[in-house]
């Protein structure tokens, strides 16, 4: 099961900033809704791990992150992250983030470009979700990473701190988030 | 009792008795593989692979094996020593009973746990880790074929040579032909008219309700191995276990308790029986493995998958010349299909059909892809479905191409009543048929002209809010595998047995070859006796899958237990009346042709009050045999048949398709079957339902849709359809009668037919309902959401 995702999220700091956050894989990574970085192998290759709570069921993908680019000039940086959970199931995102200049000065916007495939029992019993809950995941990683620049902003620190997160994806909050999210859409179309 | 008071008490063939396994049934006393529970049996579940294809670097046993109350944990190394890490397939093939270094396909077998009981099992299942190196997955077959595909059999390397000739690409199994390929060529060079297409076959899955397993049991100190199991051929198991263990034919018993639907699903030896059987070897306790609906679904033999391109030739008139098919099958990651050795296409060379063609020409190339293995007849005799649906779509769209109605180009193309015994362009000799006389009734029963001016009516109405279709099919079934001259499995000729025992107070036993998975065999079989020998069917006893008291036979699938089995019946029977004649003219004390059999009865010619019954006949077998006869009355017989049978079939659909949904509603559905004689014809009612209702699941949605990474995405009964009464439209049944002539009780076999035949009348009823729009097919499934997109595109969508 492969998806697509193009998104654009606007922000409220300066550009160079934005790229301060982006360009640390380690808070990169710690946005990301359950996932953390466990060891740093070194500058391009770091080992993580992502964990699923669905119901009772816990999942717990490790896998390795790997920094294919890391474009200072164009503020863009290009990573390929790969695991598996104990069974197997595996999961795979190629992500290309950008730090564009926003519309008002002083404001910017992350671009995201990510493939994301995932094989296994995911993509089995989930294939019909896995748009919604991305974007979902997504929209939680970019909260995050405002947060983060928000963050780093105020303390003006060279380092910006990983925001404190639930450690897991729960499947159900996420299943909730997805069904206020239908209900405001239908009453959005009537609108 | 008078003569039809006799008879009738029989309950012999063409009676519409009730059936005898219902009783069980319905009280919920059926003893099914699941039922089993022997002393100390313990329970297996299976490690099977998230991916479809994929290296396997290493599997970490120790913390399933620390789980209090697991045995063991078997993987391919662990089968190795014992040569067991592989097995042959039915198809010439080899299949990994658990995975061998690499993965074929997403859910195959990679190790086994045996527990305590089924939770410790599922546990300890989960805690097996697997480390995995993906490798880039095949699902197209098409891609498969491509000169740079990923190399899915390694095992193969080097090979050239398959089980059925050369192998001309990695992933090329095998490629089969059957026809003229010069003088189709011919045809189709000079032909006034030429129509082609494209028609896939998705991949459907028989789904019975009773998913397979098995209780294995192995008694160390007899040596001997028993093996409760979802068998519809427990004999060829016997065998195949025989050979792969060493253990003797003698000291191997399969037993096939009921068996809840096997439809094909059933006949295959699955890497799970083997472990099983491995299991309670290496333990020494009987260990059980009942798989869920989501490993039934996702990893035991599949159907179709057959993706063919179809041409057609004909005159501007519409009479057909010339047809020809070449056909991309995809076998899966193993060559596992159920085919009689010789075929492995099957019967797909029955796509002439009904009519009567000059000149045709068949191809079916064999491929290996990422998914898993199987390739069995679903409710059909070996690809006939294929072969029924590629010939009928042709026909629907040589006509529409030619502006000709369906019937009228069928009706025109039909091979006539006296050109029986009829030899096919594909060298099959058709028994019998009447299709001219099937078609009439069917279109009077169903007043086409009036559904035809109807439809017109509606097609000019703008604001009709439906689509009206009118499918209409007609169907050659070839049955009855098969004449071992040209069948066999294994090397097994696939003949069919029966053994018949008359008790000396006139009851009796049968015991047969085959095996019932709900067809009805201990009611059907009995009337074939009780005809035969004059016995009331209620005092016959009939007995199956058992190999330990069964004489050998191949079992039941494709449609072959009546006209194989059901022949051994009447031919063991008449066995057994001849040597009753003997006694029977010792006892009155008249020569044996001095005889007249009737009903029940030898009476002396001429004199009605001198007779014995076929009761009196029995105990005089025992107690007073005639001098130098020997006791006893029973009889054995093994039928090879000298041919297939034919039955056929006309059936009419008409759908009305939600023009704002896409939802396809069926209006009517007839039926019109020619099984030749009908022994129950409450029975064959019943078949037809049931085949009328898996034909429509599939065409109406069924499929197993896989993902370019080899992931399937609908293996579970939420996705996979399975019709309820809610969905089921209603079946109106009609029949004709054509006996085979080379069949001892003239019987065709009948329940695949509503199968095969119901199948392309929905699409052909469908994609009628957009004729007129310039729509000449459409792929199955038929689901709303598809139909909605073709409502789209055809500018007509409400």
């Amino acid at each position: 099961m492969e998806v697509k995702i193009d998104k654009r999220y606007e922000l409220a700091v300066a550009p160079a900033r934005a790229w301060a956050v982006l360009r640390d894989v380690k808070v990169v990574a710690g946005c990301m809704p359950g996932a953390t970085i466990t060891e740093q192998v070194d500058d391009k290759h770091y080992k993580g791990s992502v964990k699923v709570k669905v119901g009772p069921a816990n999942a717990s993908f490790a896998g390795d992150i790997e920094v294919l680019a890391l474009d200072e000039a164009a503020m863009k940086l290009q990573l390929l992250g790969k695991g598996s959970d104990r069974a197997g199931s595996s999961a795979s995102m190629d992500l290309t983030a950008t730090v564009e200049s926003g519309d008002a000065a002083g404001a910017a916007v992350l671009a995201g470009q990510a493939k994301v495939t995932v094989n296994g029992k995911f993509a089995q019993f989930g294939a019909r979700m896995m748009v919604p809950v991305s974007e979902m995941l997504l929209a939680q990683f970019a909260d995050n990473f405002r947060a983060a620049t928000a963050t780093a902003a105020s303390e003006s620190s060279a380092t910006p701190a990983v925001p404190a997160k639930p450690n897991e994806i729960s499947a159900l909050a996420v299943l909730w988030g997805l069904i206020k999210g239908w209900i405001a859409g239908l009453f959005a179309k009537r609108a | 009792m008078n003569a039809p008071d006799r008879r009738a008490a029989l309950e012999g063939v063409g009676d519409s008795r009730l059936r005898k396994e219902d009783a069980r049934f319905i009280q919920g006393k059926g003893n099914y593989v699941d039922d089993m529970k022997l002393p100390g049996m313990l329970h297996m579940d299976i490690v099977r692979s998230p991916l479809a294809h994929a290296r396997i670097k290493k599997i970490h046993k120790e913390a399933a094996l620390a789980i209090p109350g697991v045995y063991a944990v078997l993987t391919a190394d662990d089968l190795k020593p014992l040569k067991l890490h592989w097995m042959p397939t039915l198809a010439g093939d080899v299949a990994a009973v658990l995975a061998d270094t690499k993965v074929h396909f997403q859910m195959q077998e990679v190790a086994v746990v045996i527990a305590d009981d089924r939770y410790i099992a599922a546990d300890a299942v989960e805690a097996v880790e697997v480390e995995y190196e993906e490798l880039p997955a095949v699902i197209d077959p098409y891609k498969a074929l491509e000169p740079g595909a990923p190399v899915l059999r390694e095992d193969l390397a080097g090979k050239t040579e398959g089980a059925h000739g050369k192998r001309e690409h990695h992933n090329h199994i095998f490629t089969w032909e059957s026809g003229d390929k010069t003088a189709t060529d011919a045809v189709f060079a000079s032909a006034p008219v030429t129509a082609k297409e494209h028609i896939v076959y998705p991949r459907v899955h028989p789904c019975p309700l009773e998913t397979c397993g098995c209780v294995a049991s192995f008694d160390p100190v007899r040596g001997e191995l028993t093996t409760y199991m979802t068998s519809q051929a427990p004999h060829i198991v016997r065998t195949v276990v025989s050979m792969l263990s060493g253990i003797p034919e003698s000291k191997v018993r399969i037993v096939s308790p009921d068996i809840g639907g096997g439809f094909g699903n059933k006949v295959g030896v699955y890497p799970g029986y083997v472990c099983a059987i491995v299991a309670s070897i290496v333990l020494g306790r009987p260990v059980k493995w009942v798989e869920d609906r989501i490993e039934n679904i996702s990893s035991t033999a599949f159907a179709r998958d057959y993706h063919m391109d179809g041409e057609i030739a004909a005159t501007r008139e519409g009479r057909i010349l010339g047809l020809r098919v070449n056909v991309i099958a995809d076998h899966g990651a193993f060559d596992a299909c159920a085919d009689p050795s010789k075929f492995p296409a099957g019967m797909f060379h029955i796509c002439s059909g009904s009519y009567d063609i000059r000149a045709a020409y068949c191809q079916v190339k064999g491929v290996y892809t990422n998914k898993a293995t199987g390739g069995v007849a679903y409710r059909c005799s070996f690809r006939v479905t294929e072969a029924v649906y590629v010939i009928e779509r042709l026909v629907d769209i040589l006509a529409q191409q030619l502006g000709m109605d369906k019937a009228e180009i069928r009706a025109k193309n039909f091979i006539r009543k006296e050109q029986f015994p009829y030899k096919s362009p594909f060298g099959f000799e058709y028994d019998s048929g009447d299709y001219h006389r099937g078609l009439q009734k069917v279109l009077d029963a169903c007043d086409y002209k009036g559904l035809r001016a109807e439809q017109t009516a509606k097609r000019a109405d703008p604001n009709s809010p439906t689509l009206m279709g009118i499918g209409l099919v007609s169907f050659t079934e070839v049955m009855g595998a098969g004449p071992s001259k040209m069948c066999d499995i294994l090397g097994v000729g696939m003949f069919d047995s029966c053994e018949i025992r008359v008790h000396p107070t006139g009851s009796a036993i049968a015991r047969m070859g085959t095996i019932s998975t709900g067809q009805g065999h201990q009611t059907t079989y009995a009337q074939i006796i009780a005809t035969e020998l004059g016995l009331p069917s209620e005092l016959i006893q009939v007995e199956e899958g058992d190999t330990s008291t069964a004489p050998y036979g191949l079992g039941t699938y494709g449609s072959r237990s009546t006209p194989v089995a059901g022949a051994a019946i009447a031919m063991a029977a008449r066995k057994i009346h001849a040597k009753a004649r003997k006694i029977a003219a010792n006892l009155l004390e008249v020569g044996e042709s001095d005889l007249d059999w009737e009903i029940d009865r030898f009476k002396v010619k001429g004199d009605d009050a001198r007779f014995k019954t076929m009761k009196d006949i029995a105990w005089a077998a025992y107690n007073q045999p005639p001098a130098g006869l020997e006791p006893g009355l029973e009889a054995v017989h093994y039928y090879d048949p000298p041919n297939f049978t034919f039955p056929f079939g006309i059936y009419l659909c008409v759908v009305d398709i939600d023009r704002g949904t896409g939802e396809t509603k069926v209006r009517r559905f007839y039926a019109l079957d020619d099984c030749g004689t009908r022994i129950n014809p409450m029975i064959i009612e019943g078949q037809l339902h049931g085949g009328l209702t898996e034909g429509y699941a599939v065409a109406m949605g069924q499929q197993m849709p896989f993902d370019a990474q080899g992931n399937l995405l609908g293996n579970t009964l939420m996705d996979y359809f399975l019709p309820t009464a809610v969905e089921t439209p209603k079946w109106e049944t009609d029949h004709t009668v054509t006996p085979s002539p080379h069949h001892p009780i003239g019987a065709k076999g009948v329940a695949e037919s509503p199968h095969v035949g119901s199948i392309p009348t929905f699409t052909s009823a469908v994609v009628d309902a957009f004729a007129h729009l310039g729509v000449r097919h459409m792929e199955m499934p038929h689901s709303a959401y598809r139909v909605w997109q073709q409502l789209q595109q055809s500018g007509v969508a409400l």
